[in-house]
């Protein structure tokens, strides 16, 4: 039942679904830079910029109520020690997606993950 | 008298299609890929450009497509499915036409079922502005290209019984 020609288009079809699959895993998602945007009392503090060749290091912030730091590891950002009652940014552990975010309440510190080419800050879509 | 006709036999299969649709919506998705579907209503439209040509399977697709979004569907749904609908159809229309002696029915149905994903993939990486949408497209290819296959083999089937029962009903007009 099945052509010659059928035969060739579900080998090129799985072909290049293969092809498109690594290409992807090869080149990455989105492109454009990554960047952590610190935030402190509503105001922006500093932007650092991440990915492969992105920084390593802490990093100590003036928080609104004692010193937050933060620590910076190439393409992933995490809380180390924070000077707030529950710590519950630092149990956020790393983030590194865009749309991710880190967040002292009581310091008023916090930290965006913030990609300048895909918007990525869609939580849900539904269709 | 020929083209009423006609226009039952195509009304015939947009029903046809509607019900599929509806039906296709009622049975859970036996793949872990959001948005893949098993694309049973392309069985009518395979059918109708078989059977009368690319124009009118447009025509069935395009109105089974509105109907099916109006009954069990919302705003969104119907830009989804009407890109995917219209292309696929385009595509699947050439195929037959151009290429009968090159692919069977089945081949024919996945290259409509990829241009389906192709469309969707393209339409709403235009509604998201992402482009990493495309990062799904092989997985959809891969369903597409198995449901594809089953979609082929149904109209192969359905057509083989529905051309002969097709011409039966013209020679019994003829006899009147």
């Amino acid at each position: 039942m099945l052509t010659k020609g059928d035969k060739i288009l579900i080998a090129t079809v799985i072909l290049l679904a293969f092809a498109i699959f690594t290409g992807f895993q090869i080149y990455g998602f989105t492109g454009g830079k990554t960047y952590a945007v610190i935030e402190i009392n509503g105001k922006e503090y500093q932007k650092i910029a991440l990915g492969e060749d992105g920084p390593k290091l802490q990093l100590k912030l003036p928080g609104a109520i004692g010193e937050v730091v933060l620590e910076i590891d190439r393409d992933r950002v995490r809380v180390v020690s924070s000077d707030c009652p529950d710590k519950d940014c630092i149990r956020q552990g790393w983030v590194s997606r865009p749309g991710q975010t880190l967040v002292c309440l009581p310091n008023r510190v916090v930290v965006k993950i913030e990609n300048d080419k895909s918007t990525g800050d869609l939580d849900g879509v539904s269709f | 008298m020929a083209k009423s006709k006609k226009l039952v036999y195509l009304s015939l299969l947009v029903a046809g299609g509607v019900a599929l649709h509806m039906v296709e919506s009622m049975i859970p998705v036996p793949f872990p890929v959001p948005g893949a579907k098993l694309g049973l209503a392309n069985i009518i439209s395979l059918l109708a450009i078989v059977l009368y040509g690319t124009r009118e399977g447009l025509q069935v697709n395009i109105l089974r497509c509105l109907i099916g979004s109006l009954l069990g569907g919302s705003m969104s749904s119907l830009i989804y499915s009407l890109s995917g609908a219209v292309s696929s159809t385009l595509v699947m229309g050439i195929a037959v036409k151009y290429f009968e002696n090159v692919f069977s029915l089945v081949g024919v149905s996945i290259l409509g079922s990829i241009t389906h994903n192709f469309a969707q993939v393209t339409v709403a990486s235009v509604i998201l502005s992402t482009f990493g949408l495309y990062s799904y497209l092989p997985f959809l290819m891969l369903v597409g290209l198995f449901t594809g296959v089953f979609t082929g083999l149904a109209a192969n089937f359905v057509k083989d019984k529905l051309s002969v029962s097709l011409s039966l009903m013209e020679t019994v007009d003829r006899r009147r």
